[in-house]
């Protein structure tokens, strides 16, 4: 019983609850949400979000946050698809390459600024993802651009007609999105099981007394701003797979609802508090009330208007939620 | 510590507030140089009138982000642009090109950047939110509102004649708008430097304890310096009308980023506390003629938020980063 309620206490617990209540909303809105191809095709627009949000969790959680994510994504688009050629596939992989190196070096820039020279992260990412957005339009000023044929793969395996049999197979079961998005977790899994994973959120619970007791404060917020860019890069793949083309704008509204995302799945914008998979949740949930929007026939201009008030919503009544629980679990330990 | 020591202490201060004025100047002069040696015409009189009225538009918005910078807290204003352009929109048709209805435009704009002041300062002074990210929902919020208006009805009508004589128009050579620059400036250095309220919003970004211990109330000052950046800006928007002589739907957002690189350059500190108007206006000249030379040398947009992105980030390792040895 002690147990049970501890838990029902966590915000961990309301957090999965939103998103029940969202799952049902959601089915009771659409009928055949259930029904595997739709909800491979609900998975698909969701898993650019997710990714973004997880990397931006990573951020969160070492003490800093990233403005420049949105912009990030959308360079990586251009810089894909400008290296690729239509004609000959090889060039994907270049371009994969190309793009690895590209989103680890504005990670780095990142990491520099907010964690060797110590500008707020904040405003060095405002500063940056403009860095960014100019690079994007250098390569790409209008959307466009070309990709290989075997790119589809990260999006759709069926649309990529040479694609194995075997492979074709295994998609049924396991759609490019849930691929991606599971890479996404293997990975964070595995960095959170290293003394890297643990320093994060030391550093981002107190970075001077994670200083003092000798953790490299500003490399391990520059390793986290990396893990940021590994996310954001699958991302990429993910989009690029399915546009087929590069856009130096397609990434800016994401920013903020990656950060919302964070917040709504209990990740402290303080920092050094949450989990990175509770991010991913906060971007179900988060992409949910926007199913759910559009399911409720609000018109297409009201929908900008009804997300900027979501977001902000969000955001505010987590906060209020985290500052209000930890109060009267304050006053329940007086009691007891 | 003897009187002769203090007064030193304060004439250091006043000479390194003079240092970043300085390399302001000294950064626009560079800047012509270099555009006079690459581009043929490029440091013309009518040139640098042009450059200096274009520049005046983002140094008024600039005074928005001055203002809550100055608070601290890592204040910053994002929705300004936004605001300015639903301003416009909504006024556009309200004025229809009659300077009878100019007033109630000006009641319109004056309630549009109340509302939307107070719900920015309101989220980022007393429930604490970081202002970026409340600006930024914010300008989501009011594009939106932008986007619902012009879905339901075109953008019509024009600018009363005397908001058009006063953005656009210029008397004899110099731009008008240049005389409005001249009239906000000194009020501005008068209310921030010699007003109870000015020395307040610079003491609680100086200081966030200290002003508090001191008796000011920091989260009423903050809300207030978000009110005021509302205001500022919905009224520019009525300017930003009066210059373009029609109102479209993304009229002011370009200005947001160059108005916060302006307040930068010009040595308005991000971490709160200092900041001088004169400096966001030298700031707002070089980011205009950096503008003109990369538009004259080709580079156009692209190279506008490239230039404008390495610009902020070189001067935030220069005045913003923390080099003390810990």
């Amino acid at each position: 019983m002690g147990t049970l309620r501890k838990f029902l206490a966590k915000p961990e617990f309301s957090i999965l609850l939103i998103l029940a209540a969202m799952l049902v909303l959601a089915a009771v809105l659409q009928r055949n949400f259930f029904e595997a191809k739709s909800l491979g095709r609900t998975l698909n627009a969701f898993t650019p979000l997710i990714l973004l949000a997880m990397g931006q969790a990573v951020v969160i959680i070492s003490g800093g946050l990233d403005l420049s994510a949105g912009s990030a994504l959308s360079l990586l688009t251009c810089v894909l698809t400008s290296v690729m050629h239509k004609a000959s596939p090889e060039t994907g992989a270049y371009a994969i390459a190309a793009a690895l190196a590209v989103a680890i070096a504005m990670g780095i820039v990142n990491g520099i600024g907010m964690g060797y020279l110590r500008i707020p992260s904040v405003i060095a990412t405002f500063a940056t993802s403009y860095i960014w957005l100019g690079a994007a339009l250098f390569l790409r000023p209008t959307p466009g651009g070309e990709s290989v044929a075997w790119f589809k793969l990260f999006y759709d395996v069926k649309g990529y007609a040479k694609a194995p049999p075997a492979l074709k197979a295994c998609a049924v079961f396991v759609p490019p999105a849930l691929v991606l998005v599971l890479i996404g977790c293997l990975f964070w899994l595995f960095i959170s099981r290293t003394r890297t994973g643990r320093y994060i959120y030391a550093v981002g619970s107190n970075n001077t007394s994670a200083y003092e007791s000798g953790i490299d404060t500003a490399m391990i917020q520059l390793r986290a701003c990396v893990i940021n860019s590994v996310f954001i890069f699958l991302a990429a793949l993910f989009f690029v797979g399915q546009n087929q083309s590069g856009d130096a704008r397609m990434g800016d509204p994401l920013t903020l609802r990656a950060i919302a995302a964070a917040v709504v799945g209990g990740i402290a914008l303080a920092g050094g508090r949450g989990s990175v998979f509770f991010a991913l949740i906060g971007a179900l949930i988060l992409s949910l009330v926007n199913k759910i929007i559009f399911f409720a026939n609000i018109p297409y201009p009201y929908q900008t208007l009804v997300s900027g008030v979501i977001v902000i919503g969000a955001i505010a009544s987590s906060l209020a939620y985290t500052f209000y629980s930890r109060k009267s679990m304050t006053r329940r330990g007086k009691l007891a | 510590m003897n009187g002769t020591s203090l007064a030193l202490a304060g004439f250091r201060g006043t000479a390194d507030k003079q240092k970043k004025l300085i390399i302001a100047f000294l950064l626009i002069v560079f800047l012509f140089v270099l555009g006079q040696v690459t581009v043929s015409n490029f440091m013309s009189f009518a040139q640098v009138l042009l450059t200096i009225k274009l520049a005046s538009f983002i140094a008024l918005f600039g005074l928005c982000q001055m203002i809550v910078m100055a608070g601290g807290a890592a204040g910053l204003d994002l929705s300004v642009g936004y605001t300015a352009t639903l301003t416009a929109v909504l006024t556009a048709s309200i004025m229809d090109g009659q300077n009878a209805n100019l007033w109630i435009a000006i009641l319109v704009a004056v309630g549009i950047g109340l509302v939307i002041g107070a719900a920015n300062g309101f989220l980022s002074a007393y429930v604490k939110l970081p202002p970026l990210i409340v600006t930024m929902s914010m300008s989501l919020i009011v594009q939106g509102g932008i986007n619902v208006y012009t879905a339901g009805a075109d953008i019509t009508g024009k600018p009363s004649p005397v908001l058009q004589t006063l953005a656009a128009k210029s008397t004899g050579v110099f731009p008008n708008i240049l005389f409005v620059l001249l009239i906000v400036t000194p009020v501005v250095m008068i209310v921030l430097s010699r007003t109870r309220w000015g020395l307040a919003l610079f003491g609680a970004g100086t200081n966030e304890t200290a002003a508090f211990l001191g008796g000011v109330d920091v989260k009423r000052v903050r809300f207030a310096s978000f009110v005021i950046s509302g205001l500022l800006a919905s009224l520019i928007g009525l300017l930003l009308l009066g210059n373009m002589g029609l109102a479209f739907k993304d009229m002011g957002s370009n200005y947001v980023m160059p108005s916060i690189a302006a307040a930068v350059v010009g040595g308005v500190s991000m971490t709160g506390g200092e900041g001088n108007y004169f400096g966001v206006i030298l700031g707002a000249i070089f980011l205009q003629t950096l503008t003109n030379l990369l538009v004259a040398i080709g580079w156009g947009d692209a190279g506008k938020w490239l230039g404008f992105g390495i610009v902020l980030f070189t001067l935030l390792i220069v005045y913003v980063s923390d080099r003390r040895v810990r």
